[in-house]
């Protein structure tokens, strides 16, 4: 593989990228099974989050990646910065570059941030998400996920179901579940779900069309409330219309389906409670998941910042 | 003042073979009617190499050179962040006459607010005292360019201006534009304003389509625009008043026009802005900031349908729109970075090479559209002199070649696809 300094889009990797950091991601998550579960891959790197969108799952699954491959971590702060004194993000990043960090993981509600970010300074750069764009890592956690419980990506079938239009997710996991061979369906309220035309995927617009399809994955998405301006469907339609029910949920029994989410869940909105216990409900696996693959992922990228030694 | 002889040069709109005394010694200058076109100030049209020249005179040979008037430009901002008001007046100036434009119409911006007597007192002084090119100012249709309170448009009349424009900022609150329109018919203002509905195309960034699917970035939807033209034309018909349609970006928006100019609405023009007919939204690619404009870049089934405007007269006007941006601010996000390219200084030379170099457009069509059209909506005025503005004559030599880099830029700002491109043509102007 050649060296790759930063992780912004699934677009930007070869093939080769891709199914090598898939490949590690398993034997990152080897290391989980042992009594020491930390390796010094990354000794003496330093490592900074930067969210500037607020993150609980990422960001600590970020740290917890880097932690265990020795690295030093440091957080950045957003809401004490200053950022929130009006400062560009050019000059918090050459602030930051004159604290020598290896590598960056940043979150912005803009999109394209990350790979602004990325041409200005010789840290790898990892996009951690950015607006509607892409989320890189949630792709790899999810394609290792399906990989682990499928054996194989390719020819697999999954419908992401929700907010497509602001789903940063939905991009990215659909991208690369695609570049594996697997077929990947839309379907959400109307507003919400952008043109065939546009994206290439199948649109369905209700749940008979989903199972008429036949898909092996169920892929939820969280209705990102705090991003709508102005209202885009009626409100208190969402379970009955959208949501995992208990009614569908038998029918996904049933049919064997697996259920995917990339957190967090909201119970009762796109999801019922008894889904979550579901046996095949795979949400758990995609947090541990999580971990192994932003490993494989710092592992595999190549910073700029000092002479190889 | 000595005549200036031009000998041998081609009439870009008909190739006849000119020779030309210009000046105001001898002869009582005239005027003579060329493609219906006045060239005033000038004697001796002839038949090339008829022309008695005194010896000692100032000669300019054109061979291989077209003759045209120079262009007018009905859309520019000049104001460029960091740099002073007289700056900035200095250096739009100097890349105008670079790219064939003798005047334009300057839009309001924070800078250059012509919302009050004094602003427009204080920029024509230094818009006389510093600029190569002839700045018309349009005033603000609303204080501010706020969208609520009318500015005083018999103050702003008195100091000559005709065209009313909020620039980029569009009202939602048609009941304050209606009578706005109603109030200016009186003093014969025309009010230029774009097409769009506010509510409809905020927190967008771009044309919808696969480039701002996989970009992650909301779409400006086209129907806001073509709902923005209708209103608008509606509004303006209703009250009485004459307006000009800003930067068309979409297939519909001319169809829009071309009915409402087929059943025979009055004072009713338009324009595109020369970005419009020479790029898509694809342009975009990996968030180029320098693709970001307002409206965006659309499809090439837009472009097609603009340029078919333009030749069949429902487009009157091709503008820059050029809008300065510094590099800092273009280097940002896409979401956070300006919309706007500046095209000042390659206008002429970017629409042969594109346009009529490639048979799209005739030079006939392009002297239309650039020269004559928009001089006639913005009827630039000398108040000092108490006559008209006349487009004063250039030479482009379409044989030469322009490489387009840092320091061909005179307009102060890099923010234009063409950085870096071989652009055909050079202007002589003023040639007297």
């Amino acid at each position: 593989m050649n060296p790759r300094k930063d992780l912004i889009t699934i677009d930007a990797l070869s093939d080769e990228d891709i199914h090598t950091i898939l490949e590690s991601t398993s034997a990152m998550k080897d290391i989980f099974t042992k009594s020491v579960k930390k390796v010094p891959a990354l000794k003496g790197k330093s490592v900074l989050t930067l969210f500037y969108e607020p993150s609980t799952r990422t960001r600590s699954s970020f740290e917890v990646a880097a932690n265990r491959l020795s690295a030093d971590v440091t957080t950045f702060t957003v809401s004490t910065s200053s950022v929130v004194k009006g400062e560009s993000v050019h000059d918090t990043i050459d602030t930051l570059m004159s604290m020598k960090m290896d590598y960056i993981i940043v979150r912005h509600k803009n999109s394209g941030i990350p790979a602004v970010i990325a041409r200005h300074c010789k840290a790898a750069v990892i996009n951690a998400g950015d607006g509607a764009h892409a989320h890189p890592s949630q792709a790899f956690l999810d394609a290792f996920t399906i990989k682990e419980k499928y054996g194989e990506v390719g020819g697999k079938r999954v419908v992401i179901i929700g907010d497509i239009l602001h789903s940063r997710v939905a991009r990215s996991t659909s991208t690369i579940l695609r570049r594996l061979g697997a077929e990947v369906a839309y379907m959400g309220p109307g507003p919400l779900v952008p043109q065939e035309k546009h994206t290439g995927i199948p649109r369905f617009t209700n749940w008979e069309q989903v199972f008429n399809w036949k898909p092996d994955v169920i892929y939820l998405l969280r209705v990102q409330n705090e991003r709508m301006d102005t209202p885009f469907f009626p409100r208190g339609d969402y379970h009955q219309a959208f949501g995992v029910t208990e009614e569908r949920l038998r029918r996904i029994d049933d049919l064997n389906l697996s259920i995917m989410h990339p957190g967090p869940v909201n119970r009762g909105v796109e999801i019922c409670d008894a889904a979550m216990d579901y046996r095949n409900c795979l949400i758990n696996n995609q947090v541990e998941n999580g971990i192994a693959a932003r490993m494989s992922i710092l592992y595999h990228l190549t910073p700029q910042t000092q002479n190889n030694d | 003042m000595t005549n200036t002889y031009i000998t041998n040069a081609t009439w870009a709109l008909n190739g006849q073979k000119l020779d030309l005394r210009m000046g105001q010694s001898g002869d009582e200058p005239t005027t003579i009617f060329l493609d219906d076109i006045p060239l005033e100030g000038v004697t001796g049209v002839t038949d090339a190499g008829e022309m008695k020249i005194p010896e000692g005179a100032r000669v300019i040979d054109a061979t291989g050179k077209l003759l045209l008037p120079a262009l007018f430009d009905l859309h520019a901002k000049i104001e460029i962040a960091g740099c002073s008001k007289r700056e900035s007046i200095y250096r739009t100036g100097q890349a105008a006459i670079q790219g064939g434009v003798w005047g334009m119409l300057v839009m309001p911006t924070p800078g250059f607010c012509f919302d009050n007597a004094s602003t427009l007192d204080s920029f024509d002084e230094a818009a006389t005292q510093r600029s190569a090119a002839a700045m018309i100012p349009a005033g603000c249709i609303t204080e501010g360019m706020q969208g609520s309170q009318q500015t005083p448009y018999n103050t702003l009349a008195a100091r000559g201006v005709s065209i009313l424009s909020d620039a980029e900022h569009v009202t939602d609150n048609l009941l304050m534009l209606h009578r706005a329109m109603k109030y200016a018919a009186e003093l014969d203002l025309t009010f230029a304003i774009r097409g769009d509905v506010p509510a409809l195309t905020r927190n967008t960034y771009m044309h919808p389509g696969t480039t701002s699917y996989s970009l992650g970035l909301h779409g400006t939807p086209a129907c806001a625009e073509e709902i923005g033209i209708e209103t608008l034309i509606r509004l303006a018909e209703d009250a009485g008043a004459k307006l000009h349609i800003q930067t068309v970006s979409t297939a519909e928006g001319v169809a829009i026009i071309r009915r409402a100019k087929q059943r025979g609405v009055k004072g009713l023009t338009a324009e595109v802005a020369l970005h419009h007919l020479l790029y898509t939204h694809e342009n975009v690619g990996d968030y180029n900031t320098t693709f970001k404009t307002l409206p965006p870049l659309r499809e090439q089934s837009d472009c097609d349908a603009l340029l078919e405007g333009v030749k069949d007269g429902t487009i009157d006007c091709i503008v820059t729109d050029h809008t300065p941006c510094i590099p800092f601010a273009k280097k940002q996000d896409f979401v956070s970075a300006p919309q706007g390219m500046v095209a000042l200084d390659t206008f002429l030379p970017a629409i042969y090479t594109y346009l009529i170099k490639p048979g799209k457009l005739s030079w006939a069509e392009v002297v239309r559209a650039c020269c004559i059209n928009p001089a006639e909506i913005a009827t630039p005025y000398d108040h000092e002199e108490d006559t008209p503005m006349v487009a004063p004559l250039l030479l482009f030599a379409p044989d030469t070649e322009m490489t387009v880099t840092e320091a061909t830029m005179n307009c102060g700002t890099l923010n234009t696809p063409l950085l870096g491109s071989t652009l055909n043509g050079s202007i002589t102007l003023p040639l007297c």
